[in-house]
Order: structure tokens, then sequence, then C-alpha cells
């Protein structure tokens, strides 16, 4: 599954966490041979006034149509799947496309990159605080 | 360090079935503190209108969700038999991605990979 992809993914929810759910798009984070780490998107709109996560990032109708989708849409990296590339979780990837709606572009994939990495970085030192 | 115990739903008169209480038992605990501090802690507690055994269970509570507000800030749903760790040299590689970019991936995937699962 190619890095930087947009993708059909049955992400699992926190009600039913080992199994495949409602089929979503997803963003390949990065990817083994055979896995796939995954980070969450939703179409659903951020409630008005409310802080969004550290791991979230906005991507408007413009970014959005340049990524083949068709409305503005929430990335979270802060809500990640590590999952098998199978066809149980990806249910195109025995298509042609794989199930791939868009890759997105060098300087998107960076910033995600960093993000992420902030976000493990901040996950470090809450550890480190709470160690013995 | 503190002692615990629990106290058994049979050992109080006229409670309910066993069953049928919603909650569990609380366990009671022994916790030995300097005298300054618990006057400290039972002034604080006075003044927030609570019991000194109220007030530490909040302060305790409060922490748990502090730690659990640390374990949040990166949720991970790890899918059955998916392998625990990674070397950088699994991780692919896309299309025209510089060495640079490439390596930042490659340590950012490692790290994520190791995340135990958050279900």
């Amino acid at each position: 599954m190619a890095p930087g992809a947009f993708v059909r993914v049955r992400f699992p929810t926190r009600e039913k966490p080992r199994r495949p759910g409602l089929l979503h798009i997803g963003y390949v984070l990065g990817a083994t041979a055979h896995e796939v780490m995954l980070a969450y998107t939703t179409s659903q709109p951020w409630p008005p006034g409310m802080k969004l996560p550290a791991g979230a990032r906005i991507v408007d109708a413009g970014e959005a149509a340049r990524l083949n989708q068709s409305s503005a849409f929430l990335m979270r990296l802060d809500i990640l799947a590590k999952l098998p590339a199978a066809k149980a979780w990806f249910p195109d990837i025995d298509q042609p496309r794989q199930g791939i709606v868009a890759i997105a572009p060098a300087e998107l994939q960076a910033e995600l990159v960093r993000l992420a990495v902030n976000l493990a970085r901040r996950r470090r030192e809450l550890i480190q605080m709470r160690g013995p | 360090m503190a002692q615990t115990r629990t106290k058994s739903p049979t050992a109080r008169r006229g409670s309910r079935a066993i069953g049928a209480r919603k909650r569990p038992a609380k366990v009671a605990i022994t916790l030995r503190l300097d005298a300054d501090r618990v006057r400290q802690l039972q002034a604080i507690a006075a003044a927030e209108n609570r019991s000194l055994t109220n007030y530490v269970e909040t302060a305790l509570l409060r922490d748990l969700a502090r730690h659990d507000e640390a374990d949040r800030v990166i949720t991970l749903y790890a899918a059955p038999a998916t392998t625990p760790r990674i070397r950088p040299e699994d991780v692919l590689r896309a299309e025209g991605e510089s060495d640079a970019a490439y390596a930042e991936r490659q340590a950012l995937l490692v790290e994520l990979w190791s995340i135990p699962d958050s279900a």
C-alpha cells in the first residue's frame, strides 16, 4: 500500500476495535510489505467552539477536491490503526487501484509526518513524566 | 506504604442480595502521611466542604484522568496478529521520496509500530 495514499478502509471503531468497521477513507502514514499504519479521517464537522485535538488537520473543500474527495474533511493523526494489508480491512485491495482515491502531494505528506512526529514526541514526554 | 482491606458486600446488615449491587465494594486503605501534611489536607478539604477521604479520592481521580489524557495523545488500534515492532528497512519508501524525508518517515513508523494497542 503506497505511503501517502488516501484509501478506502474498514477502519476499526472504539466499540469493536479488533474488527473491520464501516468503510472510511484512511490516510496511509506508512506501510511495510504486509501491514499498513493508517490515520483516521472524517467528514463529520467538528463541533464549533470546541478545541481541535493536537493531532487534527483540517482539509478544506478546495484541498479535498484536489485529493478527489467531494467535501472538506478532518484528518486525525492521533487516531491510528495498524492493519494487515488484507481484503477484510481493505475491500478493494485486489482491484487495480487497491481502493486508493488519491496520493497526497509530497509537501502534504511531509507536513503530516511532522505532525505525527510532534505527537509521538509529546506522547514520549508524557510517558517519561509518568516513569518511576 | 498504604495498606488495603476490602469490605465484603455480605458483611453489611440489611444490604441487598449479592449481584443486586450496582457498584463494586470500595476498598479501604490505610495511608500514612506526615502530620503536617494531613493538617494541610484537612484544611483544604474543610474549605471545599468535603471530608478528608473525599478530598483525597477526588485528587487521586483527577490524577488518574490526567494519566488517561496522556494515553490518549495517540490512540492506536492494532488488528489481531499484527507485528509489535518493525525495523527501519521494513518501511516502504514513497514514490520520489527524498532520503531525508524517508529517514524521518522510517523513524516515525518504527516508533508508532511499537505503541501498544489502545483497545
